[in-house]
C-alpha cells in the first residue's frame, strides 16, 4: 500500500470512526459524548471532500461538507445545551441515570 | 399561481400551528384568533386552488435519488376533498371558539387541528404513495392526540389508543404498497400504475388491491375495523365533527376512489369492496338504531353512510361515491356540530335524559333536522341525490342481492335518524337543567353547512365534470347538474328506495306503538349492543400489540453505550456483508 | 509528507481527547483535532471549507464547551463505562478492519474530472432544500443555546423531573 494523498485520508477518516466508536461504547459523561460526536462528525467532512475530489465533483463534496459543519456546530450546541440542564435537573452528568423514560 | 395556492393550503396551518404552539397558554382569545386567522386562510387558498383543478398540474419537489420527487397533483379528486378539509376545518376552528371557551390548554388542542388540516390537504394532493404514507401517519397521529385531549379521562385516552393502533394497521398496509410499487417501477409514483395496471405482476397487483382495501376500512373504520370509531366519540364536538365524520374516515374512502382504475381488474376486487361497505352499512345502522348515546348515534351514521360510499366504489360508481362524500362531509359536520351545541347546553350526551329541546333551542333544531333529512335522504336535501345515484350504481350490472340489501339500510337510515330527532327534540324534557341555544360563533359555522346541506346537490355537473377532466384513468362518465336529476327522477329505482324510506321515517315516529316488534327483536339488539362480537376482535388487536409493545420494552434500556452497541452490532453485519459478498 | 504529519496528529489528538480525565482539557485537544482538520482540508485543496472549520470547529464550539463545562463543573470521578472494556475494543477495531477493507483498495483510482460550476452556484443554486433545511437547523441552535442560557425556575416539565428524580 502506498501512501498517496487518497491513501491517507481513508485512514485519517477510518481512525476518527474508530476513536468516535469507542468512545461512544464506553463514555458515561454526556459532555464526553458530545465529544466524541465532533469527532465522528470531523470523520465524515473529510470523506465528503475527499469522495467529491475522487470523482471530480469538488465543490458539490465541498458544498456538502459546509453543510455538515453546519449541522455538526448545532449538534454540538443542541447537545451541550441538553447537558447544562440535564446536570441541573438530574443533578449529575452520568448518562445511566438518564432512564427515567423507561418507568 | 396554482403552486402558490397549494403550498399556501398546506403550508399555512403548519404554520398557524406552529405559531399557536410557541404563542403558548398566554391569552385564551389570542389563541382563539390565531386559530381562526390560519385555518379561513387555508380555507381561502384551496377554494382559490379549486379552478385550477381541471388542468391537472403536477409540481415535482426533488428530493434526492432515494425517496423520488416529492410529487404534489392538483387534480379533481385532490382539490375537492382539500377544500372540504380546510373548510370544514376553519368551521370547525370557529365552532370551537364557543365550545371550548374556557378549556385549558387551548394551544395543545388547535396546534393539533391545524396539523390535521394541512397533513389532511398533503394526503389528497399527493401523488406519491411513500410521501402519502407521511401524511396519512400524520392524520392518524392527530385523530389520536385529539381523542385523547382530555387527557385526565381514562376513556378518552383508551379510545386514542384504540384509534391509533387499529388506523396504524392500515398505515402499515400504505406503507408495503409503497416498497412494492418501488420495487417493480423504480418510483413512487402512483400514476405510473394508474395509467397501466399490468405494470405489475397479476399477483403482487392482488396483494395491493387487497391490502388497500384493508387500509382503507381500518381509516374509514369499515367492517371488520369498525368499533374505534363510535370510542372515539370522547373527542370534543368540533374533533368528531371534522376528523372522525367530515374528512380523516373519508381518507379511506379517497384511497379506494383514486386506486380504482388499478385495481378494478383484480378478480373479485370489486365484489369484496361491495360486500365490504354493504356489512358496514347495514351492521352500524342496526347498532344506530339501539344506541342511546347522541354522539354515538351519529357516529354508528357515519360508519354506515361511509359504508354506502365504499359499496359506490365497488359497484363501480367512483363519481356518485365522491359526490356522496361531499353530501356527507357537509351534513355529517352540521349533525355533529348541532350535537355539540346540544350537548354543550345541556351537559350529557345521552338522549334519554333530553327531550323537548326544540323550545329553547330553535336554531338548533331547525339545523339539526336539515342534516337529519339529507341523512335520511329526503327529496331536495343533498343527501337525497347522492344517495339515490350510488343505489342506481349498484343497480348497474351488479348481485341484486347487495342492492336490496342496501336499499333496505337507506330504510334503517330514516329510522334510525327519525328516533334520533325526536328523543333530542321532541316529547318530554327529561332535564331540569336551564338550556340556551347555540353562541354566536356555533351560529356563525351551522348556518353556512345547513345552507350548504339544501344547495350542494346543484354542483352535481360541475363537480362531475372537475373529475372527468383531471382523472382521465378512471374513464368517468358525467352529465350536467340537470341531466343529473332527471336521470334521478326518471329512474324508478328512485321511487322504491323513497318508498323503503317513507317506511322507515314512519316507523321510527310510530316507534313505541310498535313495541311488541321491538321486544321480539331483542336479541338483534343485544347482539348490536356488542357491535356482533367484533368488538372483542378489535380489542384482542388492541391488547396484543399493547403486549407486544411492553414486551419488546427489555430491548430499550434507555441507555446509551448499548444502543450504540446495537448500532454498531448493525453497521458490522452490514460492512461484513458487503466485504464477503463482493462490492 | 505534511499530509502524514497532519494525519498522525489528528489522530493523536482525537485519542487525547477521548483519553483525558478532564472535561476542560478534553475540549482543548478536539480543538486542537479541528485545527489540524481544517489543515488537512486546505491541503485537500479545499481552503474555504477549511477557514470555516478552523473558525467554527475550532474556535465557536470550544468556546461553547468551555462555556458549558463551566456550568456544570468539572465531574472528574471517570466512571467504568457500561459495556466491558475488551468487548469496545474488539468492536471497534472489528469495524476499523473492515472499513479498512472495504475502502482502502481502489481508493486511489480518481475518477474523470467533471466540469461543474463554482461553489457559490453549487450551493446556493443545485441544493437549495439542503440550504433550507440549514436554516431550519440553525433555529434550533438558537432554541438550544436559549436552553442553555435558561435559569432553573424556566419551566413547571423541569420541576415535575427533578422532583421525580430525586
Amino acid at each position: 500500500m502506498n501512501l498517496s494523498v487518497p491513501n491517507i485520508v481513508i485512514l485519517i477518516v477510518i481512525g476518527l470512526l474508530g476513536v468516535g466508536t469507542y468512545a461512544l461504547l464506553t463514555v458515561r459523561n454526556l459532555i464526553k459524548v458530545v465529544v466524541a460526536l465532533q469527532i465522528m462528525v470531523k470523520a465524515a467532512m473529510l470523506a465528503l471532500v475527499l469522495a467529491g475530489r475522487l470523482q471530480g465533483q469538488e465543490n458539490l463534496g465541498q458544498s456538502l461538507a459546509l453543510t455538515v459543519i453546519v449541522a455538526d456546530t448545532i449538534v454540538a450546541v443542541v447537545g451541550l445545551a441538553l447537558a447544562v440542564q440535564v446536570r441541573r435537573v438530574v443533578g449529575t452528568l452520568d448518562l445511566s441515570a438518564l432512564t427515567t423514560l423507561r418507568r | 399561481m396554482a403552486m402558490t395556492w397549494l403550498t399556501l393550503t398546506i403550508g399555512l396551518p403548519w404554520l398557524g400551528a406552529l405559531v399557536i404552539w410557541l404563542a403558548g397558554d398566554r391569552d385564551e382569545k389570542f389563541t382563539h384568533l390565531l386559530a381562526v386567522a390560519f385555518s379561513v386562510a387555508a380555507g381561502v387558498a384551496a377554494l382559490l386552488l379549486l379552478p385550477y383543478g381541471k388542468e391537472r398540474l403536477v409540481y415535482s419537489l426533488p428530493i434526492g435519488g432515494v425517496f423520488g420527487d416529492f410529487t404534489f397533483v392538483v387534480d379533481g379528486l385532490g382539490v375537492f376533498l382539500a377544500a372540504i378539509a380546510t373548510v370544514v376545518g376553519s368551521l370547525a376552528v370557529i365552532f370551537s371558539v364557543d365550545y371550548m371557551h374556557g378549556e385549558g390548554q387551548l394551544p395543545r388542542y388547535y396546534a393539533f387541528v391545524l396539523f390535521f388540516i394541512g397533513g389532511m390537504a398533503g394526503l389528497v394532493l399527493t401523488s406519491n404513495l411513500l410521501l402519502m404514507f407521511f401524511f396519512w401517519e400524520i392524520t392518524a397521529l392527530c385523530s389520536y392526540a385529539l381523542i385523547s385531549f382530555h387527557n385526565d379521562d381514562p376513556k378518552a385516552v383508551a379510545g386514542g389508543i384504540k384509534a391509533l393502533i387499529i388506523t396504524q394497521l392500515g398505515g402499515i398496509g400504505l406503507l408495503a404498497g409503497a416498497l412494492l410499487l418501488y420495487a417493480y417501477t423504480g418510483s413512487n409514483d402512483f400514476h405510473v400504475l394508474l395509467e397501466n395496471p399490468a405494470i405489475l405482476p397479476a399477483g403482487v397487483l392482488a396483494w395491493m388491491g387487497f391490502g388497500c382495501l384493508i387500509a382503507a376500512a381500518a381509516k374509514s373504520a369499515q367492517f371488520p375495523f369498525q368499533t374505534w370509531l363510535p370510542d372515539a366519540m370522547e373527542a370534543p364536538t368540533p374533533i368528531s365533527a371534522l376528523i372522525h365524520a367530515a374528512t380523516m374516515v373519508n381518507a379511506g374512502v379517497y384511497l379506494l376512489a383514486r386506486f380504482y382504475p388499478a385495481f378494478a381488474g383484480v378478480p373479485g376486487w370489486r365484489e369484496a369492496v361491495m360486500i365490504v361497505g354493504m356489512l358496514s352499512a347495514l351492521l352500524a345502522a342496526v347498532m344506530a338504531m339501539i344506541a342511546t348515546d347522541l354522539k354515538r348515534v351519529l357516529a354508528y351514521s357515519t360508519i354506515s353512510q361511509l359504508g354506502f360510499m365504499v359499496y359506490a366504489v365497488g359497484a363501480g360508481g367512483v363519481f356518485a361515491s365522491q359526490f356522496h362524500l361531499l353530501s356527507h362531509s357537509v351534513f355529517k359536520a352540521l349533525l355533529f356540530l348541532a350535537a355539540g351545541a346540544v350537548i354543550h347546553s345541556v351537559g350529557t350526551r345521552d338522549m334519554r335524559r333530553m327531550g323537548g329541546l326544540g323550545k329553547d333551542m330553535p336554531v338548533t333544531r331547525a339545523v339539526f333536522v336539515i342534516g337529519g333529512l339529507a341523512l335520511a335522504g329526503i327529496p331536495i336535501f343533498n343527501g337525497f341525490w347522492s344517495k339515490e345515484l350510488i343505489l342506481e350504481a349498484g343497480l348497474h350490472e351488479n348481485p341484486l342481492w347487495l342492492y336490496v340489501l342496501m336499499v333496505f339500510v337507506a330504510g334503517l337510515t330514516a329510522f334510525y335518524t327519525v328516533r334520533m330527532i325526536s328523543m333530542v327534540f321532541y316529547g318530554e324534557a327529561h332535564s331540569e337543567r336551564h338550556v340556551h341555544d347555540a353562541g354566536n360563533a356555533m351560529k356563525v359555522a351551522l348556518l353556512p353547512l345547513a345552507i350548504g346541506s339544501l344547495t350542494t346537490w346543484l354542483l352535481a355537473g360541475p363537480f362531475g365534470h372537475l373529475l372527468a377532466e383531471s382523472l382521465p384513468a378512471h374513464h368517468l362518465e358525467v352529465h350536467s347538474t340537470l341531466a343529473v336529476v332527471e336521470e334521478v327522477i326518471t329512474a324508478p329505482a328512485t321511487y322504491l328506495a323513497l318508498g323503503v324510506v317513507a317506511v322507515g321515517w314512519l316507523t321510527g315516529w310510530r316507534r313505541q306503538r310498535l313495541s311488541r316488534v321491538g321486544q321480539a327483536l331483542n336479541g338483534v339488539g343485544k347482539a348490536a349492543a356488542e357491535s356482533f362480537g367484533f368488538e372483542a376482535i378489535n380489542r384482542g388487536v388492541v391488547n396484543a400489540t399493547q403486549k407486544l409493545a411492553e414486551a419488546l420494552r427489555v430491548t430499550q434500556p434507555g441507555l446509551l453505550n448499548w444502543n450504540v452497541f446495537a448500532i454498531l452490532c448493525a453497521l458490522l453485519i452490514l460492512l461484513a456483508s458487503l466485504a464477503v459478498g463482493g462490492r | 509528507m505534511l499530509h502524514l504529519v497532519t494525519a498522525v496528529g489528528i489522530l493523536v489528538c482525537a485519542i487525547q481527547a477521548i483519553r483525558s480525565r478532564r472535561l476542560i482539557v478534553s475540549a482543548l485537544w478536539l480543538a486542537g483535532t479541528s485545527a489540524l482538520v481544517a489543515l488537512e482540508l486546505y491541503l485537500l485543496g479545499a481552503p474555504e471549507i477549511g477557514v470555516i472549520e478552523l473558525s467554527v470547529g475550532a474556535g465557536l464550539v470550544t468556546v461553547l464547551f468551555v462555556f458549558a463545562i463551566n456550568l456544570t463543573g468539572e465531574e472528574a470521578a471517570d466512571l467504568k463505562g457500561l459495556i466491558k472494556e475488551p468487548l469496545a475494543v474488539v468492536m471497534s477495531v472489528l469495524a476499523i478492519v473492515l472499513l479498512g477493507v472495504l475502502l482502502v483498495p481502489g481508493i486511489d483510482r480518481a475518477g474523470p474530472s467533471v466540469g461543474e460550476p463554482a461553489l457559490k452556484v453549487v450551493l446556493w443554486g443545485n441544493r437549495q432544500m439542503d440550504v433550507f433545511l440549514q436554516a431550519v437547523l440553525v433555529f434550533c441552535g438558537v432554541l438550544g443555546v436559549l436552553g442553555l442560557l435558561s435559569e432553573r425556575e424556566s419551566t413547571p416539565a423541569e420541576h415535575s423531573l427533578s422532583e421525580d428524580g430525586e
